[in-house]
This record gives C-alpha cells, sequence and structure tokens, in this order.
C-alpha cells in the first residue's frame, strides 16, 4: 500500500467517524423537532415522514397551557443569576487556588467538591423548611442559591485549572511594568481566561437549567421550565411529550450556539 | 460590559421578584391529573367554577410529599388542599385537619370509612375513584376462543385467546405494564392472586398462589417481550405493537379517545376464587398549615358536588364517589370503561380487593415484594414454590413491622395480617 492509500483510508474513517458523531447527535433531535411539529395522529402512525406536516396543534396546546412561559421565564432567570453568582463566588476562588499557598487548601478543595456527595432529595426537606422560614421559600433568587450550590465546585475546579494554565511570569511582567494587581489581573489575565470562563458559565446554566427536584419542592407559583414540565410531561400523551421537549432543548441549544465563540476558543479550534 | 449589564438586569429582575405575587386563590396541592391534558381540563373545567378561582398544581409524589413535611415542620404553609391516592395520603394522618363537617352522606360508606385512615377523625373526604380494565383492538375479537364471552372471561380463556392471537398474528399481542413506570404490582395484588386464593396477603404463598403464578407464567409465554419497559399501555394499543392489554382506566382513555371505533374495554378475567378487582379511591384533605382554613374547606365541599363530580370525571377520566346520572354526552373512553366498570363490578362472581392499606410509609416496600416474586419466578424462571416461600418470610416481617391489619379480601385480623 502506497503512503497515499494509507491516508486515504485514513481520511475515509475520519470522515466516517465524524458524520457518525453529527448523526449521533442531530438524529434525535431531528426527530424530536419533526414530531413536535406532526399532528397528533402523526405521532403514532408510521411510516415517518421525512418533513414534518407543519401541524402546529401540539405546539399551540403546550404553549397555551397555563404557565408555560412565566415558566420559561422563571427558567431563564434562575439560571441566568445562577451563572452569575457561579462565576462570581467561583472564579475568586479559583484564581486563589492557583495563585496562592494557604493553610486548608486541599481541605479547600476537598469541601467543594463534598456539595456534590449529598443528593438533593435529602437536602430538599430542611433546605424548604429554612427557605420557608426566612422567607426564601417560592423565589426565583432562593433557588438561585440552591443552583449556585450546586454549579460552584464546577465553577472552581474550570477556573482553577484555568488560571493555572496562565503562566504567572505574565502577571509578574505587567506589575514589573506599572501595574497593580488588580490591573495586571484585569489587563493580562483576564483576557485570556475571559473564554474559559464564559464556557464554565455555560456549564452553571446547564446546571441550572436541568435541575428538577429542588426546583419543584422550592418554588410552586415560581416553577422552572424544567420542574414544570418534567413533572407533568412523563405521564402525557406523545405529541405533547415532543412539543415539551423541543422547548427544553431548543432554549439551551440556542444559549450554547450563541456562546460557541467562547467554547470553540477554549477548545483551541480557530473559529472567524 | 455584557457580564455587568447581566448581572445587573438580573439582580434586579430577582430582587423585583422576591416580592412575589399575593396569594388569593387556595392552592390546590395534588399528585393526581398530572398528565397536561387532564390538569387544563382541571383547571378549566373543574375548577374554574370554584368562586374566586384554585390554583391547581399536579406534582410527582416526591416533591409532593417533601413539600408537605417542609411545611409541616416550618409551621406555615401556603397549601390549602392536598389531593392525593389513599395510599399518598394515608402516612400523613397527624398533618390533616378533621374534616368530620363535610356531608359525606351521598358518598359510599366503605370510602368514607378509608378517609378516617383508621382514626375517629374524616382524614380526608373521597374524592374520585377508578379501577383497571383489560382493552382490546377489535381486529383481536376474532381470535376468541369459541364459546368465549368476553365480558366473563376466564383466567384459561384469556390465556387461550392469547395463544391464539400469537399463532395466529405470528407474534405475541398481549401487552403488560411491566416496565419501571407500569402499575404490574396492582395486577398481583388485586387480580391474579386474589381471583385464585382470595386473598392478597394471608394466602401469599399457598398451593392455590402458586398455580396463580405458573398461570402467569403460562400468559407470558403470550406476552410481548417488550413488556418489561411498557408503562402507559394506551401508547402500545395506538401503535398497534400489542392487541390486548391491561391497565388503569385513565391510561387506556386516550386509545377510546383517539380511535373510538377500534377498542373495546372489558372485565378482568375471573379465577376459582371470582373475579378480582381492585378499585383505586383518591381523596382530598386540607393540612393542619393551610392559610385560610375556612375556603379550604369550601373548596372540599365544592368537589363533592355532583356537577363537580361529573367534570371531574371528564377532566380525569376517574369515576364519581358518588351517586350520579352520567350525562350521554361523555367522552368515548368514559363510556366504554363505564359499561366495562359495571360489568366487572356487577358481575356474580365479583372480587373487590382493596389497595393496600394501614401501611404508612411501607407501600412501597409491601409493592416491592409482589414485583420482585414476578421478576423472579416470570423473567428469571426461578422455582415458584422456593421464590413464593422467601417472599412470604419478607411479607410476613413486613407486615408485622407495620403492624397492618388485613384489608379486603382477606378475612380482618387483630394484630397485623397473618402470612400463613
Amino acid at each position: 500500500m502506497s503512503e497515499t492509500t494509507v491516508r486515504r483510508a485514513g481520511n475515509r474513517v475520519f470522515v466516517a467517524a465524524v458524520v457518525l458523531a453529527c448523526v449521533w447527535v442531530l438524529v434525535p433531535i431531528y426527530l424530536l423537532l419533526v414530531n413536535a411539529l406532526s399532528a397528533p395522529a402523526e405521532v403514532t402512525g408510521f411510516p415517518k415522514r421525512f418533513w414534518p406536516s407543519f401541524d402546529l396543534a401540539s405546539i399551540r396546546f403546550f404553549l397555551g397551557f397555563r404557565g408555560v412561559t412565566s415558566a420559561l421565564w422563571n427558567s431563564v432567570q434562575v439560571a441566568v443569576l445562577t451563572m452569575v453568582m457561579a462565576i462570581a463566588a467561583g472564579a475568586p476562588a479559583g484564581y486563589a487556588l492557583a495563585r496562592f499557598d494557604f493553610p486548608g487548601k486541599q481541605l479547600f478543595r476537598f469541601m467543594v467538591v463534598m456539595t456534590r456527595a449529598f443528593p438533593l432529595p435529602l437536602l430538599a426537606l430542611p433546605l424548604a423548611v429554612l427557605f420557608i422560614r426566612v422567607g426564601l421559600d417560592d423565589t426565583v433568587l432562593g433557588l438561585a442559591f440552591v443552583h449556585t450550590t450546586l454549579a460552584l465546585p464546577f465553577a472552581v475546579l474550570i477556573t482553577y485549572s484555568l488560571f493555572s494554565g496562565i503562566p504567572y511570569e505574565l502577571e509578574e511582567a505587567a506589575l514589573t511594568l506599572g501595574c497593580n494587581r488588580v490591573q495586571a489581573f484585569l489587563k493580562v489575565v483576564l483576557p485570556l481566561a475571559a473564554p474559559g470562563i464564559a464556557a464554565s458559565a455555560v456549564f452553571a446554566f446547564v446546571i441550572s437549567w436541568n435541575e428538577v427536584f429542588a426546583s419543584a419542592v422550592l418554588t410552586i407559583e415560581h416553577r422552572t421550565l424544567t420542574a414544570f414540565l418534567l413533572q407533568s410531561l412523563d405521564v402525557s400523551p406523545l405529541p405533547l411529550k415532543f412539543a415539551g421537549g423541543a422547548a427544553l432543548v431548543l432554549p439551551a441549544l440556542g444559549f450554547i450556539f450563541a456562546v460557541r465563540k467562547y467554547l470553540f476558543a477554549m477548545w483551541g479550534i480557530a473559529n472567524r | 460590559m455584557t457580564f455587568n449589564r447581566l448581572r445587573s438586569t438580573a439582580l434586579v429582575a430577582g430582587i423585583l421578584l422576591m416580592a412575589g405575587p399575593a396569594l388569593a386563590e387556595p392552592l390546590f396541592w395534588s399528585t393526581q391529573a398530572k398528565p397536561v391534558e387532564e390538569t387544563q381540563r382541571m383547571r378549566e373545567q373543574v375548577l374554574a367554577g370554584f368562586p374566586g378561582g384554585v390554583d391547581y398544581q399536579p406534582s410527582d409524589e416526591g416533591p409532593w410529599i417533601t413539600r408537605i413535611q417542609a411545611e409541616a415542620q416550618a409551621g406555615r404553609g401556603t397549601i390549602a388542599v392536598l389531593g392525593g391516592l389513599h395510599g399518598d395520603l394515608s402516612s400523613l394522618g397527624a398533618n390533616l385537619v378533621d374534616l368530620s363537617g363535610i356531608d359525606v352522606s351521598a358518598v359510599g360508606p366503605a370510602m368514607v370509612e378509608l378517609g378516617r385512615l383508621g382514626t375517629t377523625e374524616q382524614k380526608y373526604i373521597p374524592w374520585m375513584q377508578a379501577t383497571y380494565l383489560m382493552v382490546a383492538n377489535k381486529k383481536a375479537l376474532p381470535y376468541l376462543p369459541a364459546g368465549a364471552d368476553i365480558n366473563a372471561l376466564s383466567y384459561d380463556q384469556f390465556i387461550a385467546w392469547t395463544k391464539a392471537l400469537a399463532e395466529g398474528t405470528g407474534g405475541p399481542k398481549f401487552g403488560f405494564p411491566a416496565g419501571p413506570r407500569g402499575l404490574k404490582h396492582r395486577f398481583f395484588q388485586g387480580f391474579l392472586l386474589p381471583s385464585y386464593t382470595g386473598s392478597t396477603v394471608t394466602e401469599f404463598r399457598s398451593a392455590e398462589a402458586e398455580v396463580a403464578w405458573n398461570k402467569f407464567k403460562e400468559l407470558w409465554a403470550y406476552t410481548n417481550p417488550a413488556s418489561t419497559g411498557y408503562g402507559f399501555m394506551q401508547e402500545q394499543l395506538l401503535t398497534e405493537e400489542v392487541w390486548v392489554a391491561f391497565d388503569h382506566v385513565a391510561r387506556i382513555a386516550d386509545a377510546f379517545n383517539q380511535r373510538p371505533d377500534d377498542f373495546v374495554a372489558f372485565p378482568a378475567p375471573a379465577g376459582p376464587k371470582g373475579r378480582a378487582f381492585m378499585p383505586v379511591l383518591a381523596g382530598i384533605a386540607v393540612p393542619t398549615t393551610a392559610p385560610d382554613k375556612a375556603q379550604a374547606l369550601a373548596l372540599v365541599a365544592f368537589m363533592l358536588k355532583p356537577e363537580t363530580q361529573i367534570a371531574t370525571l371528564r377532566a380525569t377520566n376517574f369515576f364519581p364517589v358518588i351517586a350520579t346520572d352520567m350525562p350521554a354526552d361523555m367522552p368515548p373512553s368514559v363510556r366504554a370503561s363505564a359499561a366495562a366498570i359495571a360489568a366487572m363490578t356487577g358481575a356474580a362472581d365479583a372480587l373487590p380487593a382493596l389497595l393496600p392499606m394501614g401501611l404508612g410509609d411501607k407501600g412501597g416496600q409491601f409493592s416491592q415484594i409482589y414485583t420482585d416474586t414476578f421478576e423472579r419466578i416470570v423473567l428469571n424462571g426461578q422455582p415458584v414454590r422456593a421464590v413464593l416461600d422467601e417472599e412470604a418470610a419478607v411479607l410476613r416481617a413486613l407486615m408485622i413491622e407495620a403492624n397492618a391489619p388485613c384489608w379486603a379480601p382477606d378475612a380482618a385480623s387483630d394484630g397485623p395480617c397473618p402470612v400463613k
């Protein structure tokens, strides 16, 4: 075998792998969308049509369902608050872990991960009691606090590895050239770390977006979309499951699409 | 820049929402009518008639009970009225207000008694009831054994029917909800075992129970093997993956409502001891932490009115707990189910087997024993006698631990229900 045939075969394997990966991700989303946009009778029918009939009965019922739009808005609020709080608390912690040696550093790293060790159904009862007593019960802010706790370990550890990867010499150079510590951080380190911070923010957003149990217990009037839908969707007819599934997936997809530049940058893929 | 703007917007939004709206509507916190369409109908057709409106919120059992416990512990709550199955409510006794003031004269005395949860107080008021039925695609009817009456089948005839179907169509056509969300344990507790043994608990390991499980193994040979993933049989009936199925009336309703002319509902088969079936009862209760008790009691009384009961039937496919005339324009699922329920409950050999009671929070473990027995005997092929002996020991220990007396059809007992 000549070198070119080997390379060509390698290329083919590569292309096949890429196609497989795309199919793996795209086919479920495609089926979700096709079924969401089909008339209820077509959803249970077989064979499926390649193009949906764009019958909006399922979607219309779904959007007309009391509370869907406000639940969507609640979800966005909680997720954005979670994202902001997780980064506001997590990035400085990650920076401190990466740059300074202090007593109890190992313990701290361990304790941060520990917050993920307790199952939420166990924590939900005492949390709900506490929240009712202090008046945080059934508020977007209260739920965002819980989600921040869940997202924080990831925010701390991602930013920790991020800041560790940026040479301290760059900061020292900035310091010798007249920056103070804050300026050195803002002008040198932050621009380099921004894509990674954005990525961990997206992560926090997705954690909050997907969380069900705490949302279901801690909120009643201010249900998030996930809690609102997962409670009722799994026992609903198929056409509505597809409509609801599409409604859950699309905003998260849209958000990730909007910040894809930063995600790609974090993985070192050039993006024009 | 954008981060700062986002943060300030989010904080402002968060602070605005801290206040929250004033809660005027009573909050109806329920484990029933969870499917979105049923929820919508509960709100628009049933509860819209209550003066001032009602905030109906269905929830999974886990969050449902956690929330109630949290409010009870905090000593302050937003929930006005609780809705749930007998089993959901039975563990909440201490947190429920006595509802003896509500007029329940129209409700059957057996159901009212269930609502006392073994105390002298009326802990909950019966709200609606349902049961389980068999459904067949009309295409399956020609395969019925000669001389069999679909409204009075025996288990032997039923198995012969599924056998004829499997052989005549080239594949098993009976579907059984044995998936994680399926209600298989109710079939064993309320249908199969009582039909053969006249008992759910006491005769668990009797020779008759052995016969019953061997019959079910026979039936399983003509059951679609994908049954171990089935939850709501209406889906497989509509896709025609199965032609005959057993499930809760609420979980077959969609089949009738989408294609009313294609399906028939019929009573569960009968065994040597009778035609056993399990009635399901849901109740409404008021937690001690309800913000406005007078309003909550008014809502409970409203749910018992005949027109509310009929509206509830339309919305949820759960049947009224009071005797009332059925309007002629009921949906196809209601008409089909009502006829089959009448045939089943009115049969000469009818044998009602109630939902487990007195088990408190052990209800899940109780059902698990029946599920385990099914999985070991039918799915794993372990010897019936040995499995029944082992599981009977577990069941005996559980009944003693829960100190639960027998319920129908088992004969009443002093102390925990014995397992022979």
